[in-house]
């Protein structure tokens, strides 16, 4: 225990001055990339690890457009008119990537991320990072749908591909109403309305299922880690806290400010913590004493995957709730 | 060789930089699809790729390139400092802080001006609180004290954007991270046209005080007995090249080392003699971001590295050829 906080204090002092340096200096660029390489692959674009196995195939395409033009709303508030399903679609968020696959449109697909390492998205050109992504290549793929990250994480692009008139659709997959609209939405974009209600039902119930698995039990204070020293911890408004609160838990760090955030270490031993998530990705702290779970990364996904991800989640908090 | 040749020969290469720039990137284009592009006929696509994102950037780097090694030859002038660059009196820090501040208010989703303002301000504030600073010690400007005040100042504003970064949440931490890593990527025809608008009559002002400069380096008193207004060279200069540098930084973020390293290798190369050096400087500066940005977007296409690490990369071992050179030179 004790090594542990001597270690968080350590790097703590040492990632404020990664910060402090960051500004000043030309001589840290190297770091820089690092960080923010770090940062942005786990945070925005964990998007690699296999999902759970799902055929889309099963889902008939809607074959009618006589719902079209639709029009929707994005995460930004613009109205977006879509005269017709777009044929050749760019999404530089991993989880409406996926969410396009499981809604079997993945053939519409014609470029990706480099966070996108499904295999059956390989043969396709990567773009770049989902937030910066290389405007010309993706100019270059002639989009008429670009699915982006919505907010100021990235709003020069959102800016330019305005500009260059390419339709740019914001989503922010931050809580769980947050994904299952962004998921009907992208299927009445692409005209895939049957198999949208599918995964919603799907994933709406597990959720369900989950929810009487749980029901009458305590609920146990968990804390979902995501590894960066100090580590970071998923807090409320986020997907991942409400799928452990589904899951019968309390989330110990449901007084975060912000969706996802740094946390003391001594604010992680000295709260009252009954099991600790650690993200796969991320690395931990000695967790020496505490119970814990190693979380597969396709979770850190909020897409098609989040109904498998409510009850993986679940279980490991309520295993006796899953005989 | 003379400064005319050297002029000439720059010029020739800046004119080379920006025809590479406007033809190499991630989409290979024909050189014939290129010209296409430009006279307006051909692939709407490449048309778009050309016109609307080659070549502002193209632009971009030679008018943020210039300005900064520009505004770095004047600073080692100003603060008889070997190590002055663009940043050291604090002006990243207070742009860092303006642009971070921005993010963390969320003021960026709505205004997608309001990056380059804050950071603008930002810049402008750090440049008062230093004048303000040096100005309070004495009512001359003693360039010693104008350094401390400068690293001071810069030390406090990245408290505040430690601070700031620590309460937020991640999407801000990671735009603050990419915005301070600095980037030719959101170059537009409006940020060009802006940038243009500081740095072309800046630049021209800074030039214009070659002379008295020459003399500074000399001395101050001397630079007074000579005839130079030493008071009024050391504040103006001050103040246009940090609006310079300021403008850049608003538009591009943090880009290191042009502005330490370009003015150097000038100097190595033409001599101390600020009528040269400051406007080579210039056009070395807007080659070398050129040439940095091209090879950036290339390499490890179609993922960008991030422009300060192919200015650290290519300009260390170039400085240290040319320091080399002029040492070994000297020895003979």
């Amino acid at each position: 225990m004790w090594l542990a906080r001597t270690r968080g204090h350590r790097d703590a002092l040492a990632s404020v001055l990664r910060l402090v340096r960051f500004v000043n200096s030309w001589s840290v660029a190297f770091l820089r990339l690092s960080t923010c390489a770090l940062i942005v692959s786990h945070l925005a674009c964990a998007g690699e690890a296999a999902l759970p196995e799902r055929d889309a195939s099963q889902f008939p395409s809607d074959t009618s457009l006589e719902a079209f033009p639709v029009e929707v709303v994005d995460d930004s508030g613009v109205r977006h008119r879509f005269q017709a399903p777009p044929t050749r679609i760019v999404s530089l968020v991993p989880s409406a990537t996926q969410t396009l696959l499981a809604l079997g449109v993945g053939g519409r697909l014609v470029g990706r991320t480099d966070y996108d390492q499904l295999s059956e998205l390989a043969a396709l050109p990567s773009v770049g990072g989902g937030l910066q992504p290389n405007l010309e290549v993706l100019v270059s793929l002639e989009p008429d749908f670009v699915v982006r990250f919505e907010g100021e994480s990235d709003q020069a692009t959102a800016d330019r591909l305005t500009d260059l008139g390419i339709p740019n659709f914001a989503i922010r997959p931050d809580g769980i109403d947050d994904v299952l609209s962004s998921i009907e939405r992208l299927g009445l974009i692409t005209n895939q309305r049957v198999a949208a209600d599918a995964l919603l039902e799907e994933i709406r119930g597990n959720l369900a299922d989950v929810a009487a698995r749980v029901e009458g039990r305590p609920r146990r204070r968990v804390v979902y880690l995501m590894g960066g020293e100090p580590p970071w911890v998923a807090g409320p408004g986020t997907y991942i806290d409400e799928l452990m609160v589904s899951g019968g838990a309390v989330n110990v760090f449901d007084d975060l400010e912000g969706l996802y955030g740094p946390i003391s270490l001594e604010e992680l031993i000295t709260r009252e913590v009954d099991l600790v998530l650690v993200s796969d990705e991320g690395g931990s702290p000695d967790l020496i004493d505490m119970e814990h779970a190693s979380i597969p990364s396709w979770v850190e996904v909020p897409g098609p995957g989040l109904g498998e991800a409510a009850s993986l989640i679940a279980r490991f908090i309520h295993p006796e709730a899953f005989p | 060789m003379r400064r005319a040749t050297w002029a000439g020969v720059l010029f020739l290469t800046l004119v080379g930089s920006f025809v590479l720039s406007i033809w190499l990137g991630s989409v290979e284009l024909s050189p014939s699809e290129v010209i296409a592009a430009l006279s307006g006929r051909g692939d709407p696509t490449n048309r778009l790729i050309v016109v609307q994102i080659r070549a502002p950037r193209a632009v971009l780097a030679i008018l943020v390139g210039g300005g900064l090694a520009l505004a770095g030859a004047v600073f080692q002038a100003l603060l008889r400092n070997p190590l002055a660059e663009p940043y050291i009196l604090g002006i990243s820090g207070g742009a860092a802080t303006g642009a971070v501040l921005a993010l963390a208010l969320g003021l960026v989703a709505s205004h997608s001006w309001a990056l380059p303002a804050a950071s603008f301000a930002g810049a402008i504030l750090a440049v008062v609180l230093v004048l303000r600073v040096a100005l309070a010690a004495d009512d001359r400007v003693d360039v010693r004290v104008l350094l401390l005040a400068g690293v001071v100042v810069g030390a406090f504003f990245a408290a505040c954007i430690a601070f700031i970064l620590s309460i937020s949440d991640a999407r801000t931490v990671r735009s603050a991270v990419l915005w301070m890593m600095g980037s030719l990527a959101g170059a537009d025809w409006a940020t060009v046209a802006t940038v243009a608008l500081y740095t072309i009559p800046a630049a021209v002002l800074l030039t214009g005080l070659a002379r008295p400069l020459n003399l500074m380096a000399i001395g101050e008193d001397t630079a007074g007995y000579l005839g130079a207004n030493v008071e009024s060279v050391k504040r103006t200069a001050y103040v246009v090249a940090s609006l310079l540098t300021a403008a850049g930084v608003a538009a591009t973020g943090v880009i290191g080392f042009v502005g330490l390293i370009v003015p150097h290798g000038v100097r190595l190369v033409v001599g101390s003699d600020y009528r040269s050096l400051l406007p080579l400087s210039f056009l070395a500066g807007a080659v070398f971001l050129t040439l940095a940005d091209v090879v950036a977007r290339t390499v490890l296409s179609p993922t960008e590295i991030p422009i300060g690490v192919i200015t650290a990369f290519v300009g260390v071992p170039l400085f240290l050829v040319l320091l080399r050179r002029s040492m070994g030179g000297r020895q003979r």
